[in-house]
């Protein structure tokens, strides 16, 4: 990483954050205090961890479109705004399976991965591979058309009107020490975990996933040691779009209804929630969804100020910090850019 | 000369019988959208977008109508109504709306939907003259002219259809102040106009109680969750709940209040008690009995064997079929839809063999009629040139019976006029 | 060095003057409604390409700056009454501020992250009134004074007209190059020795003014009624799309982008198969897709490359021309 350059003189920052101890980097630090907050929060009063348990569960949705995001990001560097309503329509198609044509839920789960996998690939190979040398703003600009047009189209096959779907986990209810936690929200919080834990041994534990890092991170040098970038790119667009429909599905179980719209609030939460753990990084973006879904509820509760109507404008206020005051977010690393 | 002649002939017979046609059209003069045998109005709905839900309203509509027409039209009229989408965006009413006025050249502008929409539409269309009636929105605006005579108010060519949200606020109010003396109550409400509009009448019919308010969260119109409103809600100490919403907000309100092991007393306003999307959260599991609500318009379910609801699955097999499913699965919109549709040609009958806007507007503002066969049996129409609001009784009702139970009325038809 | 225009451009641009005079007395009041709309698109539009197109900092926002406009013009003749005239002046001047506010963060942002700041103004902005309902009328909104279809017109494409010029002077001198030099390189222009920070603020702030005076008109064209559903994300997708259609720094291919976004919704609605909104929604996002694909310079970039392709053949038709004779 030579060609890393921090403002810093490299030793004299490692100095100083081995003084700190093993909390050294201030990302841990911050970690660290939200953890203690949230504790001492849950064990002094029962609404606190009942917020914090339902904002866990929304955060891990955020969290997992989150990381569709920088998936994209990482290796293409472009933001992907059609992102959330690519996992809107595998929602339908999940619904078209479940509700018309009487397939199991887990089994129309397990086919609607399958289905938004070669849908991500498919996006890359017809829409994103012809500009994706050309200019940062053309690419935004197709996703953006690419939002609008999955919106149209759905609209046109399913209309727009609520729609609603078998619940996936049942509707039973624990109640621990006086806060009630639904099945509902530790199912998407496992399914969540399982699937970015797959996710994580792909990259990491196969050659399939090494290809494909070298690809995002090092696409010249990977190409020279026979790596197919083009694919790897597309996989990872594959893969997104799996990320996503896990995003979607978990996220209609939990409003108990479907609209063409209902992934649009969750998109905006997930690129804060992005922007907040750095868009380079995955961890980041998980804990960033997380955090978001947590505090966003917690604000909502204490602080008066906070509204509904500024709980959107809220969440951006945090983006714009964060990309003004450290833009690479909490977990990003520095980059430099050439000429 | 004999073929000249001949056309000569023929020229002067066609040219008295265009005076005579025209003549014939001059005898009176008609209003635009209205002619011998047809009759052309128009709406905008929100075919798309955030309330689609309430696409099925028109379409009811449009079904009503063409029975009508089957049945040999109003006066010898066919009514040709144009529904537009504006997807509940004002900035799309607008244009749509002048294209209804200036391009369809519509006689009246029928059940738009919306308040905003309305809103946005309603100086144009006093201004053009054109009557904006039975809009498909609570809001006590449309209906504002009951002070002073109506043709003097700001808007005489504008009136709505339902009973307004202050009133039905007020009546779960009274009824609150009167039964449950001691209850807390929390409300969650849609952030705008549409939620506070409601929880103004439900101040009002608290009247000296009106402290028994104990909390009030708002929500965002486009937020799809609402859990951790109704977690403050419970933690406040609530007992009873009063959801403002529209119906997808309402369904994540009263699942996720069972969810959280809370249950409350629940009051839901109208705009969200189609049994087509109460039975949505029952199936994730809501727990519905006891919940309180109030209706104007008949049930299909649980009144199927009324005329009214006879002939309305009559008219939505016969004329918009694909939308035999959504009657059957008690989607209270077909019926609201109907009901508005029949008010419509209810008035044009009024309006004399050949209605002009002014005949017809006095006609929309002298109604008196329980023969509404789409409205709860005992509720009637009744306006008169001080009185702006069609509707003004509504019928409590509780929910029984689960997941795949039913509204059923509590007491009977109240008045909530003004 | 300043460019001065073609006599081709002088002439094109006389002749669409002149249309756009005459056009409105051969049309019914409803379809100088439709036109206001063009013009309303083309003055953000213009707007949007001042900025993206001409200094190279994308904005998915411009809804937001929009917002500004019409609020200002709703509030200010609702209160106070104000000449409707003078709104738009104001308009101007409060977005010309409010863009610089907005430029700033945005010179330590690029690229995606520009992007995404701006967007996240969008979907914030009709919130504002929502939150100070009171002052800004809430979800029920604000009536501001009514206007005639032709009146509207009128000032509209007098407004598009001085707005155009004015771009075209402001782009053509000094600050055109310091712009063009910006999104071009922005190391490579601050080596050349233009002051990042200035211009780059500039840009954003004479791109919202752009936008303030269109929302001003596009609220009037509501018949006067700014409400929040109007200025949510999908104006600002429209405008950016429009843009895209117009190709990214033409002028003139603002006037086809804002066609294309001011007047689809109305063809496409008497349009059987695509007519209903899902259907021009289809039709838009394709669209957008194919322009950026097949022509990534917009529809200026195509009557560019025609008109060489043109040039090229007569020239080669004059150079073969003795052979054959």
């Amino acid at each position: 990483m030579s060609a890393v350059q921090t403002r810093e003189h490299p030793a004299l920052r490692r100095d100083r954050l081995a003084a700190l101890g093993p909390l050294g980097k201030p990302v841990n630090l911050i970690l660290v205090g939200a953890a203690v907050f949230l504790l001492i929060g849950c064990l002094s009063s029962q609404i606190f961890a009942q917020q914090t348990v339902v904002g866990l569960a929304q955060g891990a949705v955020y969290g997992s479109l989150a990381l569709a995001l920088v998936l994209i990001y990482r290796a293409t560097e472009v933001v992907n705004f059609a992102q959330g309503e690519m996992a809107m329509f595998t929602t339908y198609v999940a619904y078209q399976l479940t509700t018309s044509w009487h397939v199991t839920y887990w089994l129309a789960f397990a086919l609607t991965l399958l289905i938004a996998f070669v849908f991500g690939m498919g996006v890359q190979l017809v829409f994103i591979r012809p500009v994706q040398h050309t200019s940062v703003i053309a690419v935004v600009i197709v996703t953006v058309g690419l939002f609008i047009l999955i919106d149209g189209v759905v609209g046109w096959v399913w209309g727009a009107d609520i729609k609603f779907m078998p619940a996936p986990f049942g509707n039973t209810v624990y109640h621990v020490g006086g806060v009630a936690i639904a099945r509902q929200d530790i199912g998407t919080i496992l399914v969540t975990i399982a699937s970015v834990g797959l996710l994580w041994l792909l990259f990491q534990r196969t050659k399939l996933g090494l290809g494909m890092r070298a690809a995002a991170l090092r696409p010249a040098s990977a190409r020279l040691v026979g790596v197919r970038v083009d694919r790897m790119l597309a996989l990872g667009w594959g893969l997104a779009a799996v990320l996503g429909a896990v995003a979607g599905l978990m996220a209609e179980a939990s409003e108990y209804s479907l609209q063409p719209s209902f992934m649009q609030p969750i998109l905006l939460y997930a690129f804060a929630a992005a922007v907040l753990g750095g868009l380079e990084s995955p961890v980041g973006a998980l804990v960033g969804g997380v955090m978001i879904g947590i505090f966003l509820n917690l604000l909502g509760q204490y602080v008066s100020f906070v509204t509904s109507e500024i709980r959107l404008p809220f969440a951006f206020l945090v983006l714009i910090v964060v990309l003004l005051i450290k833009p690479t977010g909490l977990f990003g690393k520095k980059k430099v850019r050439k000429v | 000369m004999g073929i000249k002649r001949r056309i000569a002939g023929a020229l002067v017979v066609l040219a008295v019988a265009g005076i005579a046609v025209s003549a014939a059209a001059g005898a009176h003069r008609t209003d635009p959208g209205i002619t011998a045998n047809s009759i052309t109005i128009g709406g905008t709905f929100p075919l798309t977008g955030v309330a689609a839900a309430y696409k099925t309203i028109p379409l009811a509509e449009q079904a009503y109508y063409a029975y009508v027409n089957a049945h040999g039209g109003v006066n010898g009229r066919d009514i040709d109504f144009k529904v537009l989408d504006d997807a509940y965006n004002p900035a799309q009413t607008v244009p749509l709306t002048q294209q209804l006025v200036e391009q369809s050249k519509v006689f009246a502008v029928v059940g738009s939907l919306g308040t905003a929409p309305g809103l946005s539409t309603w100086t144009y269309l006093n201004q053009k003259q054109v009557p904006q009636v039975f809009l498909a929105t609570g809001d006590s605006y449309w209906g504002a002219c009951e002070k002073k005579s109506c043709a003097g108010s700001t808007h005489p060519y504008t009136i709505g259809w339902q009973p307004d949200y202050p009133a039905e606020g007020r009546m779960y109010g009274k009824y609150i102040a009167q039964n449950m003396p001691n209850a807390k109550v929390g409300i969650i409400y849609q952030n705008d106009a549409f939620g506070k509009n409601y929880i103004a009448g439900l101040v009002q019919g608290l009247g000296a109680k009106k402290s028994l308010i104990t909390d009030e969260e708002g929500f965002n119109a486009t937020d799809t969750t609402v859990t951790q409103q109704i977690l403050a809600l419970k933690a406040k100490g609530c007992d009873t709940l009063f959801i403002v919403a529209t119906p997808s907000q309402a369904i994540a309100s009263l699942v996720t209040a069972t969810k959280i092991g809370w249950s409350p007393t629940t009051f839901l306003s109208n705009v969200s008690n189609n049994p087509f999307f109460v039975h949505i959260a029952g199936a994730n599991g809501a727990n519905l009995d006891g919940v309180i609500s109030s209706v104007y318009t008949a049930n299909q379910t649980t009144q199927a064997t009324l005329p009214g609801m006879v002939l309305g699955r009559q008219i939505i097999s016969g004329y918009a079929g694909a939308l035999l499913p959504q009657w059957d699965a008690g989607d209270g919109n077909l019926v609201y839809g109907l009901g508005v549709a029949w008010t419509f040609v209810q008035a044009l009958q009024q309006a004399g063999k050949n209605p002009t806007r002014a005949s017809f507007l006095a006609a929309v503002h002298n109604l008196n009629t329980s023969k509404n066969p789409f409205l709860y049996p005992g509720i009637s129409l009744k306006t008169s040139a001080t009185d702006g609001f069609p509707i003004e009784q509504l019928q409590l009702v509780k929910w029984s019976g689960g997941a795949t139970g039913n509204w059923q009325a509590v007491g009977s038809v109240q008045n909530v006029g003004h | 060095m300043t460019t001065r225009p073609s006599l081709a451009a002088v002439v094109s641009c006389l002749v669409a003057a002149a249309i756009l005079a005459v056009l409105p007395f051969l049309i019914s009041g409803y379809h100088q409604g439709l036109l206001t709309q063009v013009a309303v698109f083309f003055i953000a539009i213009l707007g949007l390409d001042v900025l993206t197109g001409y200094s190279g900092q994308i904005s998915i926002g411009h809804g937001a700056f929009m917002a500004v406009g019409g609020y200002t013009t709703a509030v200010m003749s609702y209160y106070h009454h104000t000449n409707l005239i003078v709104t738009m002046l104001m308009a101007f001047g409060i977005c010309l501020a409010f863009g610089f506010v907005v430029g700033l963060p945005a010179l330590r942002l690029s690229g995606v992250y520009l992007a995404l700041a701006t967007f996240a103004l969008a979907v914030s902005m009709p919130q504002i009134p929502l939150k100070f309902s009171r002052f800004l009328g809430g979800s029920n909104g604000l009536q501001a004074q009514t206007v005639s279809h032709l009146w509207l017109y009128g000032v509209a494409w007098a407004a598009a007209a001085i707005l155009f010029v004015g771009a075209w002077l402001i782009l053509r001198g000094r600050t055109g190059r310091a712009f063009r030099a910006i999104r071009d390189s922005e190391v490579a222009a601050t080596s050349s020795g233009v002051e990042l920070p200035i211009y780059k603020t500039l840009a954003f702030g004479i791109s919202a003014a752009y936008a303030g005076v269109a929302g001003s008109l596009f609220v009037l064209a509501t018949n006067g009624y700014a409400s929040p559903n109007e200025f949510t994300v999908a104006l600002s997708l429209q405008i950016l799309i429009g843009a895209a259609v117009a190709g990214l720094g033409s002028l003139w291919g603002v006037l086809v982008g804002a066609v294309f976004v001011g007047l689809l919704p109305e063809v496409s609605s008497s349009v059987p198969v695509v007519g209903s909104t899902h259907g021009q929604d289809v039709v838009f996002g394709l669209f957008v897709i194919v322009v950026i694909l097949l022509l990534p310079t917009g529809f200026a970039g195509l009557l560019a490359r025609l008109r060489v392709r043109l040039t090229r053949q007569s020239m080669a038709s004059i150079n073969s021309d003795p052979g054959t004779s």
